[in-house]
């Protein structure tokens, strides 16, 4: 099969909407998808005979006209494909993981729309089983149909707390409280500006009035400072301006925000042989569903314009994006934590920071306090942050806010030095890679065996 | 962690020993020198363009082995580089950081038995512990091997240690603060003499009594070198945990089939475009490390599908387990290889003070530690404890330092 011209990884709202634009140019498009349907987790679909949870009426409307183009474009989607990168002679690594196989693909572009991924800040016990991420509560209840069972505890900030809190409200098991960093009530100058936003403000309300309806306590400018397991649960800390209190629950779902979901992935641009590298949707800006779609659309254009198909030029994705962007500014000021509750703050040396390794706080700051500066690199090599099995995607932003904050004087590091660049983007087995370049008997020639001296 | 103990702080009141030594590059081999020169008591600067095993040290499979080499001056250095690392290890610095474990050479065919049981002869002579395992004991010794393996040769009192971890060891443990980021523009001359009084950096002078230029390839543009140093690019791939095959593989494999290609004592002349030389080594946390290539083409810092690819199928044709193993990273890096194949490690022709340690290729990790000491000595103007004739700098001729 001819290689595509733009290959699109993740079929969520950017990635849907750029396959749209670019089959109705006629451009040759094929779109990786690592899960079995489409949709990403913004609108993913239930499973088989689940109810669907009930959805804001413009979300469900978006969802039905972009899923309609999408089935007409009749764009090719590789299902339970994962992207592993792309290698130094330019091919593009799929990991194909219904058929076992590594396929290498050499399109002239590729739009990566991977979406968003939660942050979660590290605390005492944040990494025990049975704590989960709010988003990830949300996604279980839109395949299920049905809300998580026992008294659910919500912590941490942002909009999407309340939010989950009212569909698991409306699903019959509303959570025992919201513990909510920031305070909207205290920002009236961000609420203020919201009045521009007359949709987002109306989805909000409804949120805000089915968490009252149903007695939720909203405990705003709280903290949740640490989880210790008790008996089949655990017992959760509670931090305020007012003190410290504790409170027994089954599940603990924590939730700081989110942002792209861009972990060792290539950077925008082209590069020798390579394709053209675009990102598109959360996983360039984390801005929400709407703003992705109006992004898959901008990259497709600029995929086009790249592939010299057209020349249309139109700003009106710009315009939208900038709006976008404007109500999330907005909102990030409306929760923004208060000085009571700031994440980061006195955590115990042996607050795990990675998971994989089993690193904690305790070991970065050995690390951050010799007198000698060590680089990202040197701390993620000596520290062994990031290099565990997850390749740094529930480590490396922490540890780089961290690294941060105990050495304020030396230049802060970026998640990207501590993960790095390179492929495979996912851990890949190695049976399916080894099959990836076809067998060459002239090319085995040219690589003779011989290293070692 | 280990501070260096006050007895060793000796010997200031000798005249000849510097007080204060600049040194260029914290690699392996700089930092060694640093931790050595430090445990006499001498007063290091050490001036580092990017930041400690940043490049071929941080890139490098960390094969602590004379399994590979012939008799000669590379053999008796990778000898005495072994012993070093066992001393240190039982001293404490170490502790931790090495892995003693033997290097398996197999051999999948007739012709690459007949090789090694030649080298095999050749190590045993050199005083080297091997043994010869074939058939049962061979498949007792090794269950997780291959079939397709006929015999292997057991290279004992071997072990691996990960570059960037000895590094930041030495550096530690000698309370060493590196300057990052000074990029060496040249060297100051000293008023007198043919002499150095230090090097002038991006952020400034950095002075010192003699100078060791342990940067790499990027020596030979300070030390007039260019033409005698290149740099070669070698790929490297890591697994995810896997700790029961792990457990299985009693010490590292190495491909008897690169033995095949003969005269590869002195390979720098007529070298392959691109070589491979398979090596599977356990490391301590469960995962594999497998490698790799060498290779004079193409961008050092990336990893190509083709060469990963071949380097995979050969090491399941001899460890069929790792094909159910997860690939978790690739890596690539460039090691600074020498005309003739064997390191610089000596006196600047025509510089008194002036001292050059680079271009151990894929031995630096093994020679590193030993260099760092013979370096130290001979800077101290004491005799090294390893011949170093071999290695001296001078075979080139004469060279146009920069200043």
């Amino acid at each position: 099969m001819a290689d595509p011209d733009v290959l699109i990884v993740g079929a969520g709202p950017a990635g849907l909407a750029a396959a749209v634009e670019l089959a109705a140019s006629g451009v040759s498009v094929e779109l990786a998808e690592q899960r079995g349907t489409i949709g990403g987790a913004i609108y993913r679909q239930p499973i088989s005979a689940a109810t669907p949870v009930p959805q804001a009426a413009a979300a469900k409307a978006r969802w039905r006209s972009l899923s309609a183009a999408f089935d007409e474009s009749g764009v090719r989607v590789r299902h339970a494909t994962v992207f592993l990168g792309i290698e130094a002679d330019g091919q593009v690594l799929l990991d194909d993981r219904r058929s076992g196989g590594v396929v290498c693909l050499r399109p002239k572009v590729v739009i990566l729309a991977t979406g968003a991924v939660e942050t979660v800040h590290p605390r005492p016990g944040w990494h025990l089983a049975g704590v989960t991420t709010a988003g990830g509560l949300q996604v279980m209840m839109k395949e299920r149909g049905r809300a998580p069972e026992g008294r659910v505890i919500l912590a941490g900030n942002g909009p999407l707390l309340i939010a989950v809190a009212a569909q698991m409200a409306r699903l019959g098991n509303p959570p025992v409280a919201v513990v909510e960093a920031g305070d909207p009530f205290r920002r009236p100058a961000a609420g203020l500006g919201l009045l521009a936003f007359p949709g987002l403000l109306r989805e909000a309300a409804g949120y805000v009035l089915d968490v009252k309806r149903h007695r939720v306590p909203w405990l705003r400018g709280t903290r949740l400072a640490a989880i210790e397991p008790q008996g089949e649960g655990f017992a959760v800390t509670l931090e305020d301006a007012r003190g410290t209190r504790r409170m027994e629950v089954d599940r603990v779902a924590l939730h700081d925000g989110i942002r792209p979901n861009d972990f060792g992935l290539p950077q925008v641009g082209g590069r020798g042989e390579g394709p053209l590298v675009l990102h598109a949707g959360d996983c360039r800006e984390a801005l929400g569903a709407p703003a992705a779609g109006a992004d898959g659309h901008r990259a497709a254009r600029e995929a086009i314009r790249h592939l010299g198909a057209d020349r249309t030029a139109n700003s009106r994705e710009g315009r939208d994006i900038a709006r976008y962007r404007k109500a999330q500014a907005l909102l990030a000021r409306l929760f923004a934590p208060l000085p009571e509750a700031l994440p980061f703050e006195n955590l115990p040396d042996e607050t795990l920071l990675c998971r994989c390794e089993g690193r904690t706080v305790g070991d970065l700051r050995a690390l951050c306090e010799m007198p000698d500066r060590l680089t990202g690199r040197e701390v993620k090599h000596n520290g062994r942050f990031a290099m565990g099995a997850c390749q740094g995607r529930f480590c490396a932003a922490n540890t780089a806010v961290l690294m941060a904050r105990m050495r304020p004087e030396a230049p802060a590091p970026t998640p990207v030095d501590l993960t790095g660049r390179r492929w495979p983007a996912r851990p890949v087995s190695i049976g399916a890679l080894m099959q990836a370049a076809p067998e060459n008997t002239d090319q085995d020639k040219e690589m003779t065996d011989e290293v070692h001296k | 962690m280990t501070t260096i103990p006050v007895c060793a702080m000796r010997a200031r009141s000798l005249s000849s020993l510097p007080s204060a030594v600049v040194i260029v590059g914290s690699g392996i081999v700089g930092a060694a020198t640093a931790y050595f020169l430090a445990r006499r008591g001498i007063e290091v600067r050490l001036v580092e363009a990017v930041a400690p095993a940043a490049e071929a040290t941080g890139a490098a499979d960390g094969a602590v082995s004379v399994a590979s080499k012939r008799p000669g001056p590379m053999m008796e250095a990778a000898l005495a580089g072994v012993r070093l690392y066992r001393e240190l290890e039982s001293e404490g610095l170490f502790s931790g950081f090495f892995k003693t474990r033997s290097t398996f050479i197999v051999a999948a065919s007739q012709a690459e038995c007949a090789v090694l049981e030649a080298h095999s002869a050749a190590l045993a002579g050199a005083g080297v512990r091997i043994d010869i395992l074939q058939h049962e004991e061979l498949r007792q010794r090794m269950p997780a091997v291959s079939g397709e393996a006929m015999m292997a040769v057991e290279v004992h009192d071997e072990g691996h240690a990960i570059g960037y971890q000895i590094v930041h060891r030495l550096l530690t443990a000698a309370g060493i603060v590196v300057h990052r980021g000074a990029v060496v523009e040249g060297f100051l001359p000293s008023s007198s003499g043919n002499g150095v009084r230090g090097v002038m950096t991006k952020h400034g002078p950095v002075e010192g009594d003699a100078v060791v230029v342990a940067a790499g390839t990027g020596s030979g543009a300070l030390l007039g070198f260019s033409d005698v140093l290149t740099p070669r690019k070698g790929q490297l791939l890591v697994t995810e945990r896997a700790p029961e095959l792990n457990a299985g593989l009693p010490g590292a494999i190495m491909s008897g089939r690169y033995l095949l290609s003969k005269g590869s004592q002195n390979s720098g002349h007529g070298a392959p475009a691109r070589g491979l030389g398979l090596v599977i080594d356990p490391l301590r946390t469960g995962q594999f490390l497998i490698g790799g290539t060498r290779e004079d083409h193409g961008d050092r810092t990336l990893n190509d599908v083709e060469a990963v690819a071949k380097i995979l199928r050969d090491a399941v044709a001899l460890l069929p387990g790792l094909a159910n193993v997860r690939l978790l990273r690739s890596f690539a890096g460039s090691r600074t290889a020498v005309a003739d194949g064997l390191p610089l490690i000596g006196r600047v022709p025509g510089r008194d003070n002036l001292f050059v340690a680079t271009g151990f290729e894929g031995d630096g990790i093994c020679l590193g530690p030993l260099t760092g000491k013979v370096v130290a000595d001979l800077v101290c103007g004491e005799a090294p404890s390893l011949d170093l004739r071999p290695f001296d700098p001078a075979r080139f001729g004469a060279c146009e330092v920069a200043a």
